[in-house]
């Protein structure tokens, strides 16, 4: 007991600072720091930063609310720091300290700011796409004039998915769509639900709520604790007793937050029943390739003569899984596929939206916006719905969800 | 659901060793997984591929020094693989490399034939069998009046040190330091590497340079001419300067070395491999003698990876794949496959004096004459993880890891083809 | 040669010997320090850190527990700037006999510790990796005292009131005049040369080698045995408060958090070498299982690196054994004219360095009256420069600096954030030195690399900037790298042995050091 005590503490991401040999490989991958002076670096402000923090001792770094949050550095580096880790405690005794915005506080209620939008969709797009109105936006709460907003869908994916039933095939998945899916693009979660019914899943949709990841990335860790087990609770309670249903979700961010970020960020390791959710879930491109491996992917696939091109998003990559939506893609017959290798696209969620950050964000992007127009892609594949916004907003391409892209050549 | 994915090969670690294996074996038709905890090796040694520079005394003449190095040091990595694999390994790597995705860059050098010497940051003449095309110019026989340039700007290269070590073995050569803008105090070499993309930049770096330069012949800079088109870079800054121009390794991050990732990783790419990072491999699935899958930490669960072939590229000490613990017990730390090297107890890990070297620096998983590990029939071991080489102390790291690594691809082909691997 | 003539010719260029010169020039003498080495170099620079409360002497030796109450609240005002403010723990594990708590408790209570119970559960939520079986604690104002800023303070200090500092200047002879000791030649080991000091009053403020300087003086019977123990500072604040073992001062029983690291101490063996620095795997193992009882997981935490440090125990041949308190760890002024008939001549050895400024004073008294004079000693109201605020530092303000000059500042010691600027400055005001001199003013090299990164930087600058010939900068570097191997190869183990081989890496591989021209 003491032993896993010991280790648990060892692989804190305190702990995890005894693992940095100065190597510099993270602030290699940095996007952000690679653009502006402004971070500077994961190394720095991760492990080389940590040893000068005491608890209870006022911050004095106030650069590392500059980190984006995006995670690369935890992913590449090879010693097994968790820097992104420590930056994010980092930001959150930060703005304990010196108070959150009113804007940080709007922002990442995607929730509140759905529940409010849905209903006066037209007009809120309406509002959202005047000019004067962003402006005024930008004056009186920094979010940046230019920043990539989602429009409301006018309609809620819950809705939809309460006024229908899966048919019981004995293979439960219970579905974790997300707060994209539920105000700004139900129809992802509409065909995220055909593909599995198709695969021979019966679809569970419990009532669900934010994940808290927006809370937690500006720093509201009190807030992202309540709501992330509000969702767990939720989400556990649709398992029901067999031990095989599986959580899916198709916004890799929210995925990542239940099966480690809240975890290992909010420092809730102990809570039983987050522990149980965050090892049932799955992101949905990894289920299914998890099934095409065991030979029960159906492959029934139409052609589909385009060629797209393949941006996994950092909080993707940081389920330590590989691109599974790239193989499962390339199952496509006619589809042409394109990699892309640049890594980040800017927004890290609601970074790139902040005024004092958005030109950081579209400089981050630039290198895989550069990347999506030298492609000969005329779509973007990409998991996260944030990314899709901001590539969409930096290239004029359209962007998809990769389920698109299945959905599409099921003939569903 | 059971969190398993099934592959030909799975390549444990994505340092030059595991990359080349795994773009071998894809290139072989196998389909391929390199699992690594992070970015390897690449972004750390100086880009250049060391074959054998001190075998202990200087060497000259890499190919036969190998030859004789295999016979007297049986252990040796090199007598394990021979020294034909590793011609075979280095003509792969060079055309690899022409066929990557940096236009015009490429590995020259005197390869096993001679062996060329090379400025490092300090100034002393690195032995090196290959170099990119950005360094070339650098080799000591062809250096005439030569320059070092560096900017205070810069804490990680400094040329009068440099200038002055080059002098005292008897180049001539002189420091020049050049007063650059860049945006922040603790930049490095790739940062200045990034401005060296953008033509613009080159040239107000180039004018800057020019005035201060005299009758040199040769211009001497820290590695950091570009990632994207560094032989463009290298091309334009000659023309500009009208004198040959070479960079010069230096602290990690290493820029050359970052190419190098770029155009291994995309031959891995193009072969149809796959690399899954972050992915750190903690334990092995084992069914008698052979490893069945890995498990890795994935996020919220472990995900497993089975194959009928693993290749172990996880590097040595430096990497963390073996582990000394404060029992003083080493172990190799992903399979606990058997180590050989290992003081025993009560015999010295290190000595006192730092040039020394140290009892522990040659231990390595143990590996039989085909590089399989022993007690596990399906795991072959390449690069930084194998025993009985010293390879900073030797400058043989790279031509440990491409030889070790094209032999592990031989291997598998050869076992996966014979009979009783079919029935097996 | 030349002749310097002075008052008082101070040995010695540990705190105390510090202490007594500035004690010296603030009480109006003509000083001259001299020290074979750099300041503290010797035992006062190879110690864990640990101002003490008094709590650890209060019932093994309540006279030294006593002189640590006044000492530990005189230097929170004079020393503050060299003083963080950590507070201390004692706490029962279960290896500690239960009963000795409560003695602990009364002891404090009769010398005059501040001692206060607190729940477990409070001492845990203040440090989370304590071991969580332990069964009472009581907080103490234990601090940590950064050894170096504070001889620098006193040496700066001295030289702001006339004294003259001469580290690197060997004691080669003690001149004595019949009966009278009339100073000393010294020798600078790096340049040969050598300087006549005559002085009025020499005092041996040597420590565990003051029986060395004593017989150079022709005194016989001042038996310093060195006591060595060693050190083991981990790679950060596993603990951000003091904690000590509740039981009889033992070894291994106290972990101080200094600076950006947690240093646990000590072991005892005697040995018959001052400079001895072995380090025996025995005494490592020893360290860890004691930190293993202190903080779980301890030893998988990172070790950085090891030191041996020499305490000064005194025995003095010419003493009846009568005396029967503990004398060995107190401190010692022998006047030797009282004693041996000697004029001239004061050793001052023993003690500990929470009570370095007592020693002074108590030695310049001894001074002063073998001079005639009356002068009152003003050491404790006196604040050091750069404690003149009264205000401690805390271990956030490099990180503080660098992040008020995040653009303008270039870092080259990243892990003890040293910046550019600040190693130049060094490089100007002594310009012979080492890097291993730089590192004891500026911490450079210090952190979880061991010098790995900046080495190569701070070479590279000193070459710049002094104009060094290729062939020193090269010693430099060479002499620095196996000073940093010194200590890190008795515990290379974990994380640690991992920096060690990148480290090679950069130093073999990528630089070549081995093949430089020397």
């Amino acid at each position: 007991m003491t032993d896993l005590l010991e280790l648990a503490e060892h692989e804190s991401p305190r702990g995890s600072l005894d693992h940095c040999v100065k190597c510099t490989i993270c602030e290699t991958a940095c996007p952000v720091s690679n653009v502006t002076p402004l971070f500077p670096g994961p190394k720095y402000a991760g492990p080389q930063a940590e040893r000068y923090r005491v608890g209870g001792e006022p911050s004095v770094d106030a650069s590392v609310d500059y980190c984006s949050g995006c995670g690369i550095c935890t992913q590449v580096c090879p010693q097994g720091v968790k820097i992104a880790e420590l930056n994010a405690r980092a930001r959150d005794a930060l703005k304990r300290d010196r108070g959150v915005p009113v804007r940080d506080r709007i922002i990442t209620r995607p929730t509140a700011l759905g529940r409010l939008g849905t209903p006066a969709a037209g007009l809120a797009n309406f509002a959202l796409g005047l000019r004067p109105a962003r402006i005024a936006a930008e004056k009186l709460l920094g979010v940046h004039r230019d920043a990539p907003m989602p429009r409301f869908a006018g309609r809620r994916f819950s809705r939809w998915a309460r006024g229908r039933t899966s048919p019981a095939t004995g293979r439960r998945a219970v579905y974790f769509h997300g707060c994209g899916t539920e105000y700004y693009e139900p129809e992802t979660g509409e065909q995220v639900v055909a593909v599995l019914e198709h695969n021979g899943f019966e679809v569970v949709v419990p009532s669900q709520d934010c994940c808290g990841l927006p809370l937690q990335s500006s720093g509201l860790f009190d807030d992202a604790r309540r709501t992330v087990l509000r969702l767990a609770r939720a989400l556990d309670g649709a398992l029901g007793g067999d031990p095989d249903t599986v959580i899916v979700g198709n916004a890799t961010s929210c995925t990542l937050m239940l099966k480690r970020e809240a975890r290992e960020i909010l420092g809730l390791e102990d809570d039983p029943v987050l522990k149980r959710v965050s090892e049932r879930v799955y992101d949905i491109c990894e289920l299914l390739l998890e099934l095409h491996d065991r030979g029960e992917l159906r492959t029934d696939f139409q052609p589909v003569h385009e060629t797209v091109a393949y941006h996994a998003p950092c909080q993707q990559q940081g389920h330590f899984i590989g691109k599974p939506a790239l193989e499962l893609l390339a199952l496509v017959p006619g589809l042409e596929v394109r990699e892309l290798t640049a890594r980040c696209c800017g927004i890290a969620g609601t970074y790139g939206l902040k005024a004092e950050k958005y030109e950081i964000a579209m400089a981050v992007g630039r290198e895989l916006f550069g990347q999506i127009e030298g492609s000969g892609a005329g779509s973007v594949a990409c998991d996260s719905e944030t990314c899709r916004w901001q590539i969409t907003h930096g290239t004029g391409r359209p962007s998809a969800h990769p389920i698109e892209y299945l959905h599409r050549a099921y003939g569903l | 659901m059971n969190r398993e994915l099934h592959y030909d090969a799975v390549v444990i670690g994505a340092g030059v060793a595991g990359l080349v294996a795994a773009t071998r074996l894809a290139q072989g038709g196998a389909r391929v997984c390199v699992l690594a905890r992070g970015v390897g090796s690449t972004h750390l040694a100086p880009g250049t591929v060391d074959v054998l520079g001190y075998a202990p005394d200087a060497v000259r003449e890499p190919g036969p020094a190998l030859e004789q190095l295999a016979a007297s040091q049986p252990g040796h990595p090199y007598a394990l693989v021979g020294a034909g694999v590793v011609a075979d390994a280095l003509d792969w790597f060079v055309a690899t490399v022409q066929a990557g995705p940096l236009p015009g860059y490429g590995y020259v050098g005197g390869g096993l034939e001679l062996g060329g010497r090379y400025p490092s940051a300090l100034g002393a003449l690195r032995p090196s069998a290959l170099v990119p095309v950005t360094m070339a110019a650098g080799e000591a026989q062809q250096l005439g009046r030569l320059c070092i340039v560096g900017t205070p700007a810069l804490r990680d290269f400094h040329p009068s040190l440099c200038a002055a070590n080059l002098a005292a073995a008897g180049i001539d050569a002189r420091a020049v330091p050049v007063e650059l803008e860049l945006d922040r105090a603790d930049a490095n070499t790739l940062g200045v590497a990034r401005r060296f993309d953008d033509p613009g930049w080159r040239a107000r770096f180039c004018a800057r340079l020019a005035p201060l330069l005299g009758g040199e012949d040769h211009v001497g800079l820290p590695a950091m001419l570009g990632l994207r088109d560094p032989f463009g870079a290298l091309a334009d800054v000659e023309q500009r300067l009208g004198r040959r121009v070479f960079e010069i390794p230096t602290l990690p991050p290493s820029v050359p070395g970052m190419r190098l990732y770029e155009i291994l990783s995309s031959a891995l790419r193009a072969a149809g491999g796959r690399l899954v990072l972050g992915a750190e491999v903690v334990s092995g699935r084992w069914s008698g003698g052979r490893v069945e899958a890995v498990v890795t930490r994935a996020a919220g669960h472990d995900r497993v990876y089975a194959a009928p072939w693993f290749v172990l590229a996880s590097g040595g000490f430096a990497s963390g794949a073996i582990e000394l613990d404060s029992h003083w017990t080493a172990r190799e730390r992903i399979l606990g496959l058997p180590l050989r090297g290992v003081p025993p107890a009560g015999e010295p890990r290190f000595v006192p004096e730092y040039a020394s070297e140290q009892p522990l620096a040659r231990a390595g998983v143990a590996v039989g004459g085909d590089l399989r590990a022993e007690g596990a029939d399906n795991v072959l071991v390449c690069g930084a993880a194998l025993p009985g080489a010293a390879p900073w102390r030797e400058h043989s790291g790279e031509g440990i890891a491409l030889a070790s690594a094209f032999r592990v691809a031989q291997v598998v082909g050869e076992l996966a083809g014979s009979p009783a691997e079919a029935t097996a | 040669m030349v002749t310097l003539s002075t008052d008082v010719l101070v040995i010695g260029g540990g705190a105390t010997g510090a202490g007594v010169a500035w004690d010296a020039a603030l009480r109006g003498l003509d000083v001259v320090l001299v020290e074979r080495r750099d300041l503290a170099e010797g035992t006062s620079g190879r110690f864990h850190g640990l101002l003490h409360s008094g709590g650890r002497y209060a019932v093994k030796d309540p006279h030294a527990a006593r002189e640590c109450v006044a000492e530990n609240r005189i230097l929170r005002r004079v020393a503050a700037d060299c003083i963080e403010d950590t507070g201390g723990m004692f706490v029962a594990t279960p290896w500690d006999e239960a009963a000795f708590a409560d003695r602990f408790v009364q002891g404090c209570a009769d010398v005059g510790v501040d001692c206060e119970e607190i729940a477990v559960r409070e001492a845990l939520s203040d440090e989370p990796r304590l071991n969580p079986r332990i069964s009472r604690a009581f907080r103490v104002p234990d601090a940590s005292i950064d050894v170096w800023k504070t001889v620098w303070a006193l040496a700066r200090g001295a030289r702001q009131h006339g004294a003259r500092v001469l580290p690197y200047h060997e004691v080669v002879s003690v001149n004595r005049d019949g009966d009278a000791v009339t100073g000393a030649r010294v020798r600078d080991p790096r340049s040969g040369e050598e300087i006549e000091i005559e002085a009025r009053v020499t005092v041996n403020a040597t420590g565990a080698w003051a029986g060395r300087i004593a017989a150079l003086a022709g005194i016989e019977g001042v038996n310093v045995l060195p006591g060595r123990g060693i050190m083991i500072a981990m790679n950060h604040r596993l603990v951000n408060t003091v904690v000590n073992r509740c039981q009889m001062p033992t070894d291994g029983d106290v972990i101080v958090p200094i600076r950006t690291v947690s240093v646990i101490g000590t072991t005892d063996r005697l040995t018959d070498d001052p400079d001895d620095h072995t380090v025996l795997e025995e005494e490592v193992e020893q360290m860890l299982d004691d930190g293993e009882k202190l903080v779980p997981g301890f030893r998988r935490a990172r070790a950085l690196r090891v030191w041996t440090g020499v305490r000064p125990l005194f025995e003095d041949a010419k003493q009846a054994p009568s005396d029967t308190r503990d004398v060995t760890r107190a401190h010692a002024v022998l006047d030797h004219k009282a004693r041996d008939g000697v004029r001239g001549l004061v050793t001052i050895t023993g003690g500990k360095l929470t009570t370095f400024r007592l020693m002074a004073q108590e030695t310049v008294d001894a001074v002063c009256a073998q001079l005639g004079l009356q002068r009152a000693c003003r050491t404790s109201v006196e604040p050091l420069p750069g404690s003149e605020t009264g205000r401690h530092y805390h271990l956030g303000e490099r990180l503080a600096r660098k992040e008020a000059a995040l653009a303008g500042e270039q870092m080259v010691c990243e892990c003890e954030l040293v910046s550019r600027a600040k190693l130049e400055q060094a490089i100007d005001r002594f310009p012979a030195a080492s890097i291993d001199d730089i590192r004891r003013r500026l911490r450079l090299g210090m952190g979880p690399c061991q010098g790995g990164f900046c080495i190569y930087r701070t070479t590279g600058i000193m070459h710049a900037r002094d104009g060094l010939a290729a062939e020193q900068a090269n010693g430099v570097l060479l002499d620095f790298l196996q000073e940093r191997w010194k200590g890190s190869w008795p515990i290379l183990y974990g994380d640690q042995l991992r920096q060690a081989r990148l480290d090679d890496w950069i130093f073999q591989g990528v630089l070549d050091v081995e093949h430089l021209p020397r």
